[in-house]
């Protein structure tokens, strides 16, 4: 067994200093996912760990009139236990269907979106309703979009020697989202993957629209979306059946793969939007 | 690298490497029969403890991660009140568990009570899903929960009526 050296830093500070000398460092909030992945009795770590759940200033959470604010280690269990309406709409069912309630007591919303291998569950719900976070390295620090976790073939990526630090999470949704959870519902498995498609509809007409499919890969078509603002609601079948060919061609096209689950889900949403 | 901790009540100062898990130092640290670890993923519950009142899988926690927190195993829940409380919902609704599974079901449901003393069938269906038991009706099961939760209740009432 390889021995790594463990490091309990004090405060923010101390864990930027030590990810500038160690660049390599691994990260460990919940551990959930670092050990969750291990199959053998003993653990495999690179050779220098930092444990952050500790450190109060990332468990932080404040309010504000627009967003909730929290920190990267907040758990799972502790989102869900804010007071109810403090999560917009879709997000507590999604937190929900994390594990289990043993999983999420140790599991952080900043382990759920830093995962390297794949993306994790939380990440396609917080990208659609806009949702920033906070990136601080020795540099300095700066506030993106969650949907940056993304590169652009649509694979996880996080910046170097870099920690997330804060999530601000919109308090407002937009008023219709249809998700679904697919593959093993209860640990995350090569199959499983989130389906979201968010809108706000207002007056008849769709005012903003996202779709995002995340698993191994995450798929979504930005300037697609865009196409459909103002479009008046109910769509038509006429409507929709162009809408869905060209999101599934785009998607063997991007993702190598012709999941037929995507290409139902997808017709299910726009027929969900027209009340269908 | 030497931790300190504090496991069931008593302080503890223990040498650990970075692989290792927490189940296997707590066994090392005494005889407690409701600690042997089967799948080390988060399904049977043989690694069940309290680390600063939250229950958590040890099988799954670095033990580094242990530094500095109070750990509460089976052994140490057993002597409470609250323990005899949900082994006689168990007893009553007749969903006694296996040896296999049963103090991890007990710890299950000792989490859930602290957490919602009267807990609706969706927080006892979700609480389930943490030890997977293939074999008690989850009817049963839902029941044992109730009179645990009523037995408990009653006692914790009484007492603030004094
Ligand atoms: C039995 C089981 C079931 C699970 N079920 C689900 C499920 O249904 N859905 C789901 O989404 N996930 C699931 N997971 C995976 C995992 O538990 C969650 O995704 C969890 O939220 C990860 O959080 P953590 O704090 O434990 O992460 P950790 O394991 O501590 O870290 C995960 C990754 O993120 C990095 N990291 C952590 N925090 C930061 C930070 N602040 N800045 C930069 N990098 C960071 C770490 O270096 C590591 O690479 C499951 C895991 C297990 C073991
Ligand atoms: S050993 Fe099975 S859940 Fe921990
Ligand atoms: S595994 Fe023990 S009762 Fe089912």
């Amino acid at each position: 067994m390889r021995i790594s050296e463990i490091f309990y830093p004090n405060s923010l500070g101390d864990l930027l200093e030590l990810l500038k000398a160690n660049p390599e460092l691994l990260i460990v909030a919940g551990g959930t996912e670092v050990v969750g992945m291990q199959a053998s009795k003993s653990l495999s770590f690179p050779a220098q760990i930092a444990s952050i759940s500790h450190l109060p200033e990332l468990q932080k959470t404040t309010r504000s009139e627009q967003y909730l604010e929290v920190g990267c280690c907040t758990t799972l269990s502790g989102l869900l236990t804010l007071s109810s309406g403090a999560l917009p709409a879709p997000l507590p069912q999604v937190i929900q269907s994390i594990g289990n309630p043993a999983i999420r007591n140790t599991a952080t919303i900043g382990g759920n979106l830093c995962c390297k291998r794949r993306f994790m569950d939380l990440w396609p719900f917080l990208a659609c309703i806009d949702a920033q976070m906070e990136i601080r390295s020795l540099h300095g620090n700066r506030w993106a979009g969650v949907s940056h976790l993304s590169d652009d073939a649509g694979l996880p990526q996080f910046p170097e020697a870099s920690i997330l630090t804060r999530i601000r999470i919109p308090l407002h949704a937009p008023n219709f989202s249809f998700f679904k959870k697919l593959g093993n519902s209860r640990f995350p498995s090569p199959e499983s993957a989130y389906f979201v498609c968010m809108a706000e509809i207002s007056h008849d007409k769709i005012e903003s629209f996202r779709l995002i499919f995340a698993g191994e890969r995450a798929f979504r078509l930005k300037d697609h979306e865009a196409t459909l603002i103002g479009r008046r609601v109910p769509l038509s079948q006429k409507d929709i059946q162009p809408i869905v060919d060209y999101y599934s061609a785009e998607f063997v096209e991007k993702t190598g793969n012709d999941n037929y689950q995507f290409n139902a889900l997808t017709e299910e949403s726009l027929g969900r939007i027209s009340g269908q | 690298m030497t931790i300190d901790f504090v496991l069931n009540g008593k302080p503890q100062k223990t040498q650990i490497r970075s692989g290792d898990r927490l189940v296997y130092v707590l066994q090392k640290l005494g005889d407690f029969p409701s600690l042997i670890p089967d799948c080390l993923g988060g399904n049977c519950g043989r690694c069940l403890v309290f680390m600063d009142g939250r229950l958590i899988y040890s099988c799954l926690t670095p033990a580094f991660k242990a530094k500095g927190s109070s750990i509460v195993t089976y052994e140490g829940f057993s002597a409470t009140e609250d323990c005899k409380d949900i082994i006689y919902g168990l007893k009553q609704a007749s969903a006694f568990p296996c040896n296999f599974c049963r103090k991890a079901k007990i710890m299950m449901i000792a989490d859930l009570l602290k957490r919602i003393p009267l807990p609706e069938e969706t927080d006892i269906m979700e609480q389930m899903s943490i030890v997977s038991c293939p074999c008690t009706d989850p009817v049963s099961l839902a029941k044992a929960v109730l009179l645990s939760a009523e037995c408990r209740n009653k006692r914790k009432f009484k007492r603030a009526d004094k």
